[in-house]
């Protein structure tokens, strides 16, 4: 006893005695059975509710599946038409990585018609124009070339074609609501955004005018070679659920990239290579800001929740 | 001392209160959505509704258990305490002959009322479908709504000095030595109609909402427009003419507040073009009234005409006026 009165005070002793005694009968009368860490409610009943209560999350966790159709937009040489579809799967329901691809089927526009049945075929665009070597007889090849069947190759086999994509890709989505169409007629909607990187198949002009490689007069330069290209791809869209299952898209995608379009000899030489040098390469590419509107029909797998 | 250490203890037990709950709020009594104050101290925290008057405190429910006076349907409380104001069997068979509105909006109390407002809406328009030359250019569109979904209005575009001739018809006309006939535009002006079907809000990110609409519209009008000469340039000079011109569109608002909202919108503007010749004339230069003189205005345009279609993306600003609104009925 000593030794705890020498380290703590008779009077502290007194006063923890004296503390213990009258708190511990008044804590235990006093004191609640329960303790209550309660949010207070400054507005009306919805304050502090979220936003949407038990909002249909067509997304997370599910598998996307949508076959789409698509078609390119400012068309120079070749209207491009696209099928193929995307995969997604959702982490969360805004949320997603997915992969989009598929084939291009390609026809000319009626700007290579034009100048495959007007434009001359003299010494001044011979490394341009397709000559249209007539092999029917029915086809001559005068001033110009009629494109006919038999008389290759014609300007349009110059002219660089999309065949293939094939995209990695980021899908974020936003906005979500519902559109009510006619007052009458209800679909959920969802606005989304992707972004991501790929590799874009064409077939392009091949390379002619340099050493090894043929004449750009001559008519096997006026054949077409594949050649794949590093793309970003970013775009919007807009799905409409016509049930848990079923969606529908509409989407618009931008593909930039760098290509010889007409497979013209059109740079290279000159101030800033805006002249042509006698040579069908890559200076003679330039920058296009490929534009693809699609429409698609998707398919989500998996089960459907539902938010808190 | 040990004796305090165990008193200390006991005491920390006792001030340990038996559950410890992060408690969600409970559910507010009463069918109206409102809390009713717990005045008991401590007794589940305060609740303060700022809907309700000061001090106005929500009325005791009448016990549903109990027998009501005059449940029967002979006129209740009310035919006890005004008998005049009872209602009759003819007042309740005549108030059923009352017309009643039958329309009942599907999303109620829309967030934008449209009816009996102008509508402003300055935008900047891009071209869709001409690769040759693109015809940007800041728009008016001024709109006034007859009812909520149906309004009339103005449209205008300036494009002059706007038109952007392509670098691919450079290329083109010096790699093929073929001329693609272009054409620029000056203004347009139209009367359009336009009717708004869709409605709804969209919630951002979930912790927003905002509403929007799509509208179709569409009109008719002029617009003027001229070939650039590409074939002829030494003797060709054109002056801008006006054609009548329709159009057709789709469009997307995004309200911001119920006075403004970002606008985007597809329009169709369907017109006869007259293109630029793309044979010259052989006859003598100088002699307009040769009618094989490359100097001859009659032998600068093809024959006919060709339907244009040129489509046109404009994004701007909607400004409805008056800024405020009332709704004809509460919510």
């Amino acid at each position: 006893m000593s030794k705890i009165t020498a380290s703590l005070p008779v009077s502290a002793t007194l006063l923890a005695t004296t503390l213990v005694a009258g708190v511990v009968p008044a804590t235990i009368i006093g004191s609640e059975t329960q303790a209550h860490a309660q949010e207070i409610v400054l507005t009306g009943p919805l304050k502090g509710a979220p936003p949407v209560i038990r909002l249909r999350q067509y997304r997370e966790g599910r598998l996307e599946i949508a076959p789409q159709f698509a078609f390119t937009l400012l068309d120079e040489y070749q209207h491009s038409y696209f099928i193929g579809g995307r995969i997604n799967y959702y982490f969360t329901d805004w949320l997603a990585f997915g992969l989009w691809g598929g084939a291009f089927l390609n026809s000319n526009t009626d700007l290579t018609s034009q100048i495959d049945n007007i434009a001359p075929r003299d010494l001044l665009d011979q490394s341009n124009v397709a000559p249209c070597v007539p092999t029917d007889a029915k086809t001559t090849a005068g001033a110009g070339c009629t494109g006919g069947p038999g008389s290759h190759p014609t300007f349009s086999d110059q002219t660089a074609t999309l065949s293939w994509a094939a995209m990695g890709q980021f899908t974020a989505v936003p906005f979500r609501g519902k559109l009510a169409l006619f007052q009458a007629l209800f679909v959920d909607t969802e606005a989304y955004i992707f972004l991501g990187a790929g590799v874009v198949g064409l077939n392009e002009r091949v390379s002619c005018g340099d050493t090894g490689q043929p004449s750009c007069n001559d008519v096997a330069s006026f054949a077409l070679g594949s050649q794949v290209k590093f793309v970003p791809t970013f775009g919007i869209g807009l799905t409409f659920f016509l049930n848990d299952i079923v969606n529908i898209g509409v989407e618009y995608r931008a593909l930039p990239f760098s290509w010889n379009r007409g497979g013209f000899d059109s740079r290279g030489l000159g101030p800033n290579n805006n002249f042509p040098d006698g040579k069908v390469n890559g200076d003679d590419e330039t920058f296009k800001f490929n534009q693809v509107i699609g429409i698609s029909v998707g398919v989500m797998l998996g089960k459907r929740k539902t938010s808190q | 001392m040990k004796q305090a250490q165990w008193l200390l203890f006991a005491a920390a037990l006792a001030l340990v209160p038996s559950t410890a709950l992060a408690q969600k709020k409970k559910p507010p009594t009463g069918g109206g959505g409102t809390t009713a104050p717990t005045g008991g101290a401590g007794g589940g925290g305060q609740t303060i509704d700022l809907d309700n008057p000061q001090g106005t405190q929500p009325q005791p429910q009448p016990d549903q258990t109990q027998p009501q006076p005059n449940a029967g349907g002979t006129g209740g409380g009310i035919c006890e305490i005004d008998p005049s104001a009872c209602p009759k069997q003819a007042d309740i068979g005549e108030a059923a002959k009352k017309e009643y509105k039958k329309e009942i909006y599907a999303v109620e109390q829309i967030y934008v009322l449209r009816y009996h407002r102008v509508e402003l809406t300055p935008y900047w328009g891009f071209t869709l479908n001409d690769q040759f030359v693109s015809h940007g250019g800041p728009g008016l569109n001024a709109n006034f709504y007859i009812t909520n979904v149906f309004a009339i209005g103005l449209n205008g575009n300036f494009y002059s000095g706007l038109n952007s001739d392509s670098d691919f018809n450079f290329q083109t006309r010096r790699a093929t030595r073929v001329a693609v006939p272009l054409t620029e535009y000056s203004w347009s002006a139209a009367l359009n109609f336009t009717y708004v079907p869709v409605y709804g809000k969209f919630a951002g990110f979930g912790s927003f909402i905002f509403s929007y609409d799509l509208y179709a519209t569409g009109g008719v009008g002029a617009i003027s427009t001229r070939p650039i000469p590409v074939i002829d340039p030494d003797n060709r000079k054109f002056d801008f003419d006006p054609k009548v011109c329709f159009n057709l569109g789709v469009g997307l608002r995004i309200f911001v507040t119920r006075w403004l909202a970002i606008t985007g919108e597809i329009r169709d503007y369907i017109y006869p073009e007259k293109l630029e010749s793309l044979t010259i004339a052989n006859g003598p230069i100088g002699q307009p009234s040769d009618p094989n003189s490359p100097s001859n205005p009659k032998t600068w345009v093809q024959d006919g005409v060709d339907i244009t279609n040129n489509f046109q993306a404009n994004v701007g600003l909607s400004f409805f006026l008056p800024f405020s609104f009332e709704y004809r009925l509460p919510k």
